[in-house]
């Protein structure tokens, strides 16, 4: 089978068949559910730890209101984790590189953000409009330079996603590609290309890791706003 | 083939009767083992072995009667060459990029892996750590209640020294206070008595007195007029004489 660059990123199917549905829930098979051990083998130990940790780093600077959505978030940051990281894999689909499902992702939980703080507190949430100490000659310009700042939340919060992803993976094949081109040609230029692939997956998985954390992270900060 | 009828019906009857949708009873029906779902039978300590990384050891053992020590292995070259040569699997960029995330998994796990390890272990012993040591807490406090109640109990025995030098004690303080009154009476009656004698000294000196100062005016009353320039003139002469003595020694 020949692949193009772009195949990695068509919607799965399979003999006609699209098996999009098994991709994205597949990551959540890995996890091992917890047990009503007291102990815990090594796996579950930290699962339990990371998750114990990322929810206290997170969820610190909000309100106890905003505690409630520590399981939505802490499981949307699992997801994303999950799926960034497999996807990382030769010849799998990441889910996270399509802009249809990040967008699904994050404008409902944005939307979410601000009906909470326009139903719970409307002074506070138009406030955030205004930075403190303007000048009153800029006050007009910056209600709307914050305004559009606002709604163009959801579309930095979906395409940054999927422009890391899409980007990375995209230049892992490309460098591959030079990569096993090269081979035959000058091997030497191929080893240097295949290092260059090594550190370029190293920074493919912080990236990863990364960007599945500063999705959630950009998430409390809009809920510590509107809360 | 009854059986099995039986079998159906029986699990059938227990899915469908009053307690509902029970699956553990259904999957024993016929009573044919314990009811009992504690004690929880205890987790395997370590993992299913495995060589280089994936494959299980169970594979290897599968084998090993059939075709010996080098069976997997062979099994394993031969699959790949047959992948590639029906190029059911090509050789393309992916298997660079296969390569590379591999090489990177594996440098991560053989570098960090024992690591990560010792750090899970490490939080779970802390866990056991935290509850041993309440229950050492709770263990020293109680051998050292039991030390306090043997020291108690030996104290009980010599609690009658205690008594008697308490006895003691009190004996002396009476005995001290009895004697010091005692002292006290003495003194007072020393000083009544002494004040006694004062007095009677007091009285026969008075007395005395009296008596010298009134024959010294009965004296002085009888001397005449005449017997005092008597007196006198023999006191003169007297020392004219004593004079003349003493110059007569001075010039000699």
């Amino acid at each position: 089978m020949t692949l193009s660059f772009f195949d990695q990123f068509s919607s799965p199917t399979f003999l006609g068949m699209p098996i999009i549905l098994i991709a994205i829930t597949l990551p959540w098979t890995i996890f091992p559910a917890p047990s009503n051990r007291w102990l815990n083998n090594r796996l579950l130990t930290v699962q339990d730890w990371f998750f114990s940790y990322t929810t206290s780093q997170l969820f610190s600077p909000l309100k106890p209101s905003g505690h409630k959505w520590a399981l939505i978030l802490i499981s949307l940051m699992t997801f994303l984790l999950s799926m960034n990281l497999l996807g990382l894999l030769p010849y799998t689909f990441t889910p996270t590189t399509q802009l249809s499902m990040n967008m699904s992702l994050a404008i409902p939980f944005w939307l979410a953000t601000i009906l909470i703080g326009v139903r719970n507190q409307p002074t506070m949430t138009l406030g955030h409009l205004l930075p403190e100490g303007t000048p009153t000659l800029l006050i007009p310009a910056l209600i709307i330079i914050e305004t559009t700042s606002l709604f163009i939340r959801p579309l930095a919060l979906g395409v940054r996603l999927t422009a890391n992803l899409t980007a990375g993976h995209l230049l892992i094949q490309l460098i591959a590609t030079a990569s096993f081109i090269l081979l035959p040609i000058m091997p030497a230029i191929a080893i240097t290309t295949t290092l260059l692939l090594i550190l370029l997956t190293i920074l493919e998985i912080a990236v990863a890791i990364i960007q599945a954390y500063v999705f959630v992270l950009l998430l409390t900060l809009y809920l510590q706003e509107n809360i | 083939m009854l059986s099995r009828l039986v079998l159906a019906s029986g699990s059938a009857l227990k899915n469908s009767g009053s307690f509902g949708a029970c699956m553990v009873q259904a999957s024993r029906s016929l009573h044919s083992s314990p009811q009992s779902l504690a004690p929880v039978p205890p987790l395997p300590e370590k993992g299913g072995k495995i060589r280089h990384g994936i494959f299980p050891e169970e594979l290897f053992t599968l084998l090993y009667p059939k075709t010996g020590v080098t069976g997997p292995y062979m099994l394993g070259t031969g699959l790949a060459l047959y992948l590639l040569s029906k190029e059911i699997y090509i050789i393309n960029h992916e298997t660079i990029a296969a390569a590379s995330i591999g090489a990177v998994i594996i440098y991560g796990v053989k570098k960090y892996g024992s690591q990560v390890a010792a750090f899970i272990d490490k939080l779970n012993e802390e866990k056991v750590a935290k509850v041993q040591e309440v229950k050492e807490l709770s263990m020293s406090s109680l051998a050292q209640a039991i030390e306090n109640e043997k020291k108690e109990q030996w104290r009980v025995e010599g609690r009658h020294m205690l008594f008697d030098a308490k006895r003691n004690n009190v004996a002396m303080l009476l005995e001290t206070n009895y004697r010091e009154r005692l002292h006290m009476v003495t003194n007072e009656v020393k000083k009544r008595l002494d004040y006694q004698v004062q007095l009677q000294n007091l009285q026969r000196r008075m007395e005395q007195e009296h008596m010298v100062s009134w024959v010294e005016q009965n004296v002085i009353k009888s001397i005449t007029l005449q017997q005092e320039k008597e007196s006198i003139a023999k006191c003169i002469a007297d020392l004219k004489l004593l004079a003349k003595a003493t110059q007569a020694r001075t010039t000699v």
